[in-house]
């Protein structure tokens, strides 16, 4: 178990983080005491099977899941002990998500959701709409700009869920079994584009995944059963 | 229990957040309708009941002779139903002779009724003031025995025709006869009921008596020659009758419409039981067949009004079951994909609505039976058919309510893919009903309905034949029918034409406030905000057209009820008692009455017509009443009152009077005036001084107004003989006050509320309070209920969507926002088309039924409090809703919704 103060200063990172679910006979630990820490740059793989932690993991990292007990730290703050709102600002400020559904806002267009996440970060003198449209030009998606999540096929609206992310400018992507609902070869290609952003934009990168060929192309592996870390949790 | 039952109870159990909204808003629902058929079904049997009640002698038949008339009498009183059947008789009287203290004195001519014992017991045709009915003497009749100055003890001689020996009789009594113009009217079976002109002076003596000692002076009447009575002082011989009452339990206990045929159905099997004896003439028919074709008019009236209330309330239970539909189709589509038959998803939605119909039926049903119960004076007399009837018909309503969302949900996912099912946010493409402009057509259609029902006469008339029935135009309907439809339809068109408008402004606009977002989101859900918008908006415009419509009605029913008693309250006191007891003045002094004025009614002749007369006092009489421009032709009320005053013998007539006799005004006008000293008709000149068309307390033909000075003076009168009061507060407790006041004087005080329960008129029959107090508590209700359920409903339907914005780190107010601008949109489109809607409707409604308004309405009176409350209740309704959502929004789980795909 690393201290906290040697934790603190990592990008991100977790000190005996437990999430538990539902009460006494209901109770589930979706997390027993886990320690991880993500450096800048960092590709991490978060491997398991279904309902090992990896989804309360990634939500934990980015805020999304208050722990229940232990504690979750960016840029040295505690992050689980900020109320939502502050929560939400920490986001905003560079955690970015690909969910396995992409989980596109449904009524707006492609270009619409990309701005609307650029529009959550912005920077002095930028202009929202054209960091949307690089970010859409990056996945290949121009063409797509005015198209509604309900008129792009799978792959395509993971794209937009990449470009979006992007468009936070994002120092940490969490992305939660991105090619978990498409074909291999769109996945493959979906993966391919995600770290060859990272290697462009240099954010770092956890990927939830139970698929071990996904899992073997970051540079770290952490695998998880039944909500400990089973191997390859802090350091290298 | 098989699998689809059990899946279909666990579903219901799984979201009892959701299960128990959907019941909620189909009780509520169904709970309107329920207390629409409370309140109709005890409006009919009150109706009933009333019209039982105000017939005093339900049935008269002739007999020829006075054994006959007992014989018949005791045949009838055996058969079922009947509850008195009395031999009687009436006569008549040419004159009158009192001896007492203060000497011989003589009265005119009048009646002579004959009653045998116990007759008081069921039938109510008279009341005795003092003393009573004994064999060998009379029982006078109050306004004789204050002619005649006689007293019980003293002795009176009546003389049955000219030329024959009078009879004296001890006085034993005296009375006051409540139904002259029924009692002494001519019996022509044939003809029916014909109230005659009541008889001066009336005197009262025990059948037996009068067979031994009156009525062998006179002949009998026959069929031959029936017809000589109809005028005071005609009848000529002895008419013997068979009077009948029946029992009245039977009768009130349904609609008019069945009294009637109950009450046709007993008269045919009693006079087919005595063939060729006896055939009557019916007076409760007579009675029951108004109050039928009111009663059908009041059944239109409350389905104009209520029907659309119980649509839109079924339109808001469709609405919470669609709310939810976006999640069912996941649902149902995950089901599917997991191999669910179509039969199975069908099954399903069928359990899922029999149980919430069940469940939202019952208490919608007992929700209507507290507040009918809370809202109606006096409860509405459950019985066991009618609190059956009430929950058969929620359940049904409510099983088919929540049947039509659900299956309808079940369907589109049987339709559409899987994966095309689980997808949200399509574009909004233009309806056909857009594109064939269906909005358009049904106003114009509507506006050409009315333009052509206008201007040829609206025909909503109630045909008083032997089975009423209510003539109205089908194409009557169609006109707020399609105003309701177009008006709708329009809104949805302006309502996506608006925002594609801003929509289409804001593009090039950049994304710093967040509105192009905004706009971008209200202008692609075009789907979920038309379902609140066309609820809301035709629920608050059915408010403001119930809220206005019933404003009027009531304005338009007291003015009615006003003219037809004539003041808040009205005095009819025996000849001479108001002048000489200063009856105006006591009553004047009455706590609460403000005014008075006191008036003589009585009949003068105008050629062969017999014309109501009203002497009034010019100086003080508008003070006490209510004169409305309207009543006069070419004059306005205050100008034809200083006319009548300036002109001592001046007289206002009738326009059919003006028109029938060639007057003009200041004409000589010759009328034969009844002298009060004498009993008989003699001429006397007035001049014309203007056109009368409505008057307060006048009949609405044939009627004349005088100075009362004069007509005192050419009538030989014992002075005024009614008293009009105006109230400054509720006419019923100032009318039981002046009641009291006055009773030792004989006198019969009405008000105007009770006025507007037993008026004839249509439109004070047919009380619309109750139910459109029920109606205005449930459209506020409903209102708030409605912006509430359109709230949080889109909480539940995009509380992924909000969680992902949670999650790109969008703050609360921004997520808020998206809810904020849907409930003003909502809000402020809902309230523009109650007030465009609501009030067209209104307009449209009052004239149609302009028959009914008399006098018609100047304007529509507007009910502000109430539209204040209904639109406050929208409002406020939006308001809490939206502060209970964001609450809401703050403590999303965000992990778990995240997680939902």
């Amino acid at each position: 178990m690393t201290p906290a103060s040697a934790t603190s200063g990592h990008l991100g990172s977790t000190e005996n983080l437990t999430v538990t679910h539902g009460s006494d006979q209901t109770r589930i630990d979706a997390l027993s005491d886990v320690s991880l820490s993500i450096e800048p740059g960092d590709c991490i793989a978060l491997w398991g099977r279904s309902g090992s932690g990896k989804t309360t993991l990634l939500h934990a990292l980015g805020g999304l899941v208050g722990p229940t007990s232990g504690t979750v730290w960016r840029h040295g703050e505690p992050l689980s002990s900020l109320d939502a709102a502050a929560r939400g600002e920490a986001r905003a400020g560079g955690i970015a998500y690909v969910f396995q559904g992409a989980n596109l806002l449904p009524y707006f267009t492609s270009f619409e959701n990309v701005a609307f996440a650029a529009a959550q970060r912005r920077r002095a003198g930028e202009s929202i709409a054209k960091r949307a449209e690089e970010m859409l030009g990056l996945v290949g998606l121009l063409p797509k700009l005015e198209s509604l999540p309900a008129e792009l096929s799978g792959g395509e609206a993971q794209r937009v869920a990449i470009a979006r992310a992007l468009a936070q400018d994002p120092d940490l992507l969490l992305c939660d079994e991105p090619t978990g609902h498409l074909d291999s070869d769109t996945g493959t290609r979906v993966l391919d584009l995600i770290l060859r952003l990272r290697e462009e934009f240099g954010f770092a990168l956890v990927i939830a995944t139970h698929d071990a060929a996904v899992a073997a192309r970051c540079d770290r592996t952490i695998e998880l059963n039944d909500g400990r870390i089973a191997s390859g949790g802090l350091g290298k | 229990m098989n699998a689809t039952t059990r899946l279909a109870l666990a579903g219901l159990s799984r979201s009892p957040g959701r299960t128990l909204t959907r019941i909620l808003v189909l009780a509520v629902a169904t709970a309107l309708l329920g207390a629409m058929i409370l309140f109709i079904g005890n409006s009919l049997q009150t109706m009933a009941s009333g019209a039982v009640r105000s017939v005093p002698l339900d049935w008269q038949g002739p007999a020829l002779s006075y054994s006959e008339a007992q014989r018949i009498s005791g045949a009838v009183a055996r058969q079922p139903g009947i509850s008195q059947s009395s031999a009687t008789a009436t006569a008549p009287l040419a004159g009158a002779i009192s001896t007492g203290a203060a000497g011989v004195t003589r009265s005119g001519g009048g009646s002579v009724l004959a009653v045998p014992p116990r007759y008081l017991s069921q039938i109510k045709t008279f009341r005795l003031l003092q003393g009573t009915l004994r064999p060998g003497q009379v029982v006078l009749d109050q306004q004789m025995a204050a002619t005649l100055q006689a007293r019980i003890g003293g002795t009176v001689r009546l003389q049955p025709a000219r030329g024959a020996r009078p009879v004296s009789y001890k006085v034993s009594g005296v009375a006051i006869v409540t139904a002259p113009d029924t009692l002494f009217q001519p019996l022509n079976p044939v003809v029916g009921p014909a109230p005659a002109q009541p008889p001066a002076n009336i005197a009262i003596l025990s059948l037996r008596t009068f067979a031994k000692t009156y009525a062998p002076s006179l002949r009998n009447i026959t069929p031959a020659n029936v017809g000589s009575n109809v005028q005071p002082g005609a009848q000529t011989g002895v008419q013997w009758q068979v009077q009948v009452q029946l029992y009245p339990g039977p009768l009130s206990s349904g609609s008019p419409t069945a009294a009637f045929k109950l009450a046709d159905q007993t008269r045919n099997r009693v006079e087919r039981s005595l063939p060729g004896q006896i055939q009557f003439v019916d007076n409760l028919s007579d009675g029951l067949n108004t109050a039928a074709a009111d009663s059908l008019f009041a059944i239109a009236l409350y389905i104009m009004l209520a029907l659309p209330g119980a649509l839109i309330a079924l339109g808001l239970a469709y609405l919470a079951a669609l709310g939810t539909v976006e999640r069912d189709r996941r649902d149902l589509a995950l089901l599917r994909a997991h191999g669910a038959t179509r039969r199975d998803l069908l099954s399903m939605a069928g359990i899922e609505s029999t149980v919430i119909g069940l469940l939202a039926g019952l208490f919608g049903a007992g929700l209507a039976f507290v507040a009918v119960s809370a809202v109606v004076t006096g409860g509405v007399g459950l019985t066991v058919t009618r609190i059956a009837v009430t929950a058969a018909a929620c359940v049904a309503l409510a099983i088919g309510g929540a049947a039509a969302a659900r299956i309808g949900a079940s369907l589109s996912v049987l339709r559409a893919s899987v994966a095309d099912s689980r997808r949200t946010g399509r574009r909004e493409g233009k309806p056909l009903w857009q594109r064939l402009y269906l909005d358009w057509i049904a106003l114009s259609i509507s506006g050409l309905i009315y333009w052509l029902t206008a201007s040829t006469g609206f025909s909503a008339v109630v045909n008083p034949d032997s089975n009423p029935t209510l003539s109205l135009s089908v194409y009557m309907f169609f006109a707020p029918a399609l105003l309701w439809i177009g008006a709708t339809l329009l809104l949805v068109r302006l309502r996506a034409r608006g925002i594609a408008w801003l929509a289409d402004r804001a593009s090039g606009t950049s994304f710093d406030s967040g509105k192009r977002f905004l706009l971008a989101s209200v202008a692609r859900r075009g789907p979920a905000i038309n379902r609140g918008l066309v609820v809301v908006g035709l629920l608050l415009a059915f408010g403001v057209n119930l809220g206005i419509f019933s404003a009027t009605y009531n304005q338009q029913s007291s003015i009615d009820a006003q003219l037809t008693l004539g003041a808040d309250i009205a005095v009819a006191a025996p000849p001479g008692v108001v002048g000489s007891k200063h009856l105006a003045s006591r009553i004047a002094a009455v706590p609460g009455v403000r005014s008075t004025t006191a008036l003589d009614h009585s009949y003068a002749y105008i050629g062969p017509d017999l014309q109501d007369t009203y002497g009034i006092d010019t100086s003080n009489f508008a003070g006490a009443t209510t004169l409305r421009d309207s009543y006069f032709l070419g004059d306005s009320a205050a100008s034809a009152i200083a006319k009548l005053s300036s002109t001592p013998d001046g007289i206002l007539v009738g326009r059919e009077t003006i028109t029938d006799y060639s007057l003009n005004t200041g004409d000589l006008l010759r009328l034969r005036v009844l002298d009060r000293s004498t009993g008989r008709f003699h001429v006397v000149p007035f001049h014309v001084v203007g056109v009368v068309q409505e008057f307060p307390s006048a009949p609405k033909d044939s009627f004349m107004v005088t100075n009362l000075n004069y007509l005192q003076t050419v009538s030989h009168g014992t002075g005024p003989n009614v008293v009009f009061a105006k109230t400054a507060g509720t006419p019923s407790t100032i009318g039981q006050a002046v009641a009291a006041a006055t009773r030792v004087d004989g006198t019969v005080v009405k008000n105007i509320d009770q006025q507007g329960r037993v008026t004839a008129s249509s439109i004070t029959t047919v009380n619309l309070s109750g139910i459109s107090r029920i109606e205005q508590l449930f459209a506020i209700l409903l209102a708030a209920g409605a912006m509430g359920l359109f709230v949080s409903l889109g909480v539940a339907e995009r509380k992924h969507e909000f969680a992902t914005m949670a999650a790109l780190g969008a703050p609360l107010r921004q997520v808020a926002s998206f809810l904020w601008s849907e409930v003003a949109l909502v809000l402020i489109a809902g309230l523009a088309l109650a007030a465009g809607l609501g009030f067209l409707l209104s307009e449209m409604l009052v004239a149609m039924l302009q028959h009914a308004f008399d006098p018609p309405p100047d304007a529509l009176a507007i009910p502000w409090m109430f539209l204040g409350a209904l639109a406050g209740a929208a409002i406020l309704g939006g308001l809490f809703s939206t502060a209970l959502a964001m609450r809401q929004l703050r403590r999303l789980p965000l992990g778990s919704i995240l997680r939902e795909q």
